[in-house]
């Protein structure tokens, strides 16, 4: 410690350049990751917080709930296999609505299920809807573009008009917001003739489950033409979700491995710069431990400024970044990352500790005849 | 009393046909309070000697007594302790830590030994007050001259209170006038405080100022003076 913060402290700029580059990286890292974690719950987010453990597809669907349908009698038999605890219908259908007598349209993924149901998401605002009626929920981004509880919208593909009950926050699904609606009033907006039911009765998407103790997929699995998989393995298959979180952790992926080699070359270069110094100080007297330790000091103290420096950055812009721009930055991720660039910049000490332990005190008093 | 013996010590560099002595059975002898000067042209073995009885060289053969301690068979990290606690070291001019003032160079050496607090403050202020550098003691090398880091490299190597000072051409970026002030306070800090000590240096016009002269020729130490 001594030497440590008396070296920063006399060579500023020096140490100023690689805490403000282990800040540019740091500040790169959690701005990935927030804008990583933002698409997915762009994505995905009324999947993810559903609160179900597995998901029912139609067998031929590939699980893709565009294509999946499942009569919604399956949803009785299905509550009555063994170590299922509830099961519910889900409806899925992606419409432009807009006021009405008003132009402006907006993009929107209705999800549908019954009323009292444990798919419906939490409240916020106003009532739910109601068996069989045109009453919706909108999650609350909807409010942006001026609507309120009592609107009446309109479906542009259809002439069907639909009335605001209520509100609910965080609802996205394949990065468009999510409004809510009774299954069989979306039955008659998804199929409007006979045909096109594909010859099943009273036709749903999938069916979500919540398990007991003694649930077992493969007993499920029995019930014939069905697709049994794990909410996750449903979030996975969303369309676009694993490529996008894929090429984002991959730069996160390379990120760090920069990160690593920019910071131990720095220390790695100033500890051969300095090899003359360390041996006037192994002559008089400090052992490698003395001298390993203050390098660690410096690096922890640098890196843990710059890291700190970059959380706070991060957040600062956080908060004035448009809330249209998918960002949300996850504290327990951002806990780990800067954990995670402290330990790199750490191994990076290695090869600058494999250099001073290998320093000669001789080298101190000039040249040995 | 000696505190340094030396005895017989030779160190021969490399392996059998080309292997070079660059010391060659050696032996000197320093009691309390004698400064001792080791003259001779490069390559006769005079740093090897410097660097064997401080401890950062091991001899081939011989012995060395510091303190009445025999220094053959000692662990390099007893060796390390050695050089902390009993060795002061004075190196040539540039090296001082550049971002230490004067007196964080001697604290730091208190603080190696697991030192801290206000009597080894004050110890090093009044190490460099003696050598007139009362008024630079919060000052950087960069802003000192030649001489006066040669003062505080003085201060340096007497403030774990070493048995023996061992100096490598302390005078050898300083003119005539200034390196005489600092071999000057050298001897006296020496002489007042029963030191032991020993300079190597080319330089001839120091050599009134020292007890002894030896002369190191290809490996052999002579007595060029009493």
């Amino acid at each position: 410690m001594f030497l440590a913060w008396r070296e920063i402290k006399h060579s500023k700029l020096r140490y100023l350049l690689i805490g403000l580059i282990i800040m540019l990286i740091a500040w790169l890292v959690f701005f990935l990751s927030g804008l990583a974690n933002g698409l997915s719950t762009a994505n995905g987010a009324s999947i993810q917080s559903m609160k179900a453990d597995y998901v029912v597809f139609d067998k031929n669907s590939s699980v893709s709930m565009l294509r999946s349908l499942l009569p919604d009698s399956m949803v009785d038999e299905i509550k009555k296999t063994p170590g299922v605890k509830d099961a519910a219908p889900l409806g899925q259908l992606t419409v432009s609505i807009a006021k009405v007598n008003d132009e402006e349209q907006v993009d929107a993924t209705i999800l549908a299920t019954e009323p009292n149901s444990f798919l419906v998401p939490k409240i916020n605002e106003g009532t739910s809807f109601h068996n069989d009626s045109n009453e919706i929920i909108l999650d609350d981004s909807f409010k942006s573009y001026g609507y309120a509880i009592g609107d009446q919208l309109k479906i542009i593909q259809s002439d069907k008009v639909l009335k605001v009950v209520g509100f609910v926050s965080n609802q996205a699904y394949n990065h468009m917001p999510v409004l809510f609606m009774d299954i069989q009033h979306w039955q008659t907006l998804k199929f409007p003739t006979e045909q096109s039911k594909s010859g099943i009765e009273n036709p749903v998407s999938v069916i979500a489950v919540q398990k007991d103790s003694d649930f077992n997929k493969d007993i499920l699995n029995q019930i014939s033409n069905i697709d049994v998989v794990t909410k996750n393995t449903a979030l996975q298959n969303l369309p676009g979700y694993s490529a996008e979180s894929l090429s984002v952790n991959m730069m996160l992926f390379f990120l760090f491995i920069i990160a690593a080699f920019v910071l131990a070359v720095f220390f790695y270069v100033i500890t051969l710069q300095k090899s003359n110094q360390f041996g006037v100080l192994k002559a008089i007297g400090a052992n490698t431990a003395f001298l390993s330790k203050n390098l660690i000091m410096q690096v922890l103290i640098v890196t843990a400024i710059g890291i700190l420096v970059g959380v706070v950055l991060t957040y600062g812009i956080a908060s004035v970044i448009p809330e249209k721009v998918p960002f949300a930055l996850d504290n327990l991720t951002v806990a780990i990352y800067s954990l995670l660039l402290l330990v790199i910049a750490l191994l990076g000490t290695i090869l600058s500790l494999g250099r001073i332990a290998k320093i000669d005190a001789l080298q101190a008093i000039g040249r040995v005849e | 009393m000696e505190k340094l013996m030396i005895n017989q010590v030779s160190k021969v560099y490399g392996e059998k046909e080309s292997s070079v002595k660059a010391l060659d059975s050696v032996s000197l002898n320093v009691k309390e309070g004698e400064f001792i000067a080791v003259v001779g042209p490069s390559g006769s073995g005079k740093t090897s000697l410097l660097a064997i009885v401080g401890a950062l060289l091991k001899p081939t053969q011989g012995s060395i007594k510091l303190n009445g301690i025999e220094m053959k068979g000692l662990t390099s990290s007893q060796l390390t302790k050695i050089r902390m606690n009993q060795i002061g070291f004075i190196l040539q001019s540039s090296n001082l830590i550049p971002y230490l003032t004067a007196k964080d160079q001697l604290l730091l050496l208190s603080h190696m030994a697991g030192n801290n607090g206000r009597e080894y403050r004050n110890r090093a202020e009044e190490l460099l007050s003696n050598l007139g550098l009362a008024h630079r003691m919060n000052h950087y090398p960069e802003a000192l001259s030649g001489g006066e880091k040669q003062r505080v490299a003085i201060a340096r190597a007497l403030m774990n209170n070493p048995d023996i000072i061992l100096a490598d051409e302390p005078t050898a970026s300083l003119d005539t006038q200034r390196g005489r002030e600092v071999v000057q306070m050298l001897v006296k800090e020496v002489k007042t405080r029963k030191k032991a000590a020993i300079m190597v240096t080319h330089d001839e016009r120091m050599l009134d100022l020292c007890d002894r002269i030896m002369r190191m020729t290809d490996g052999k130490l002579t007595e060029l003076r009493a």
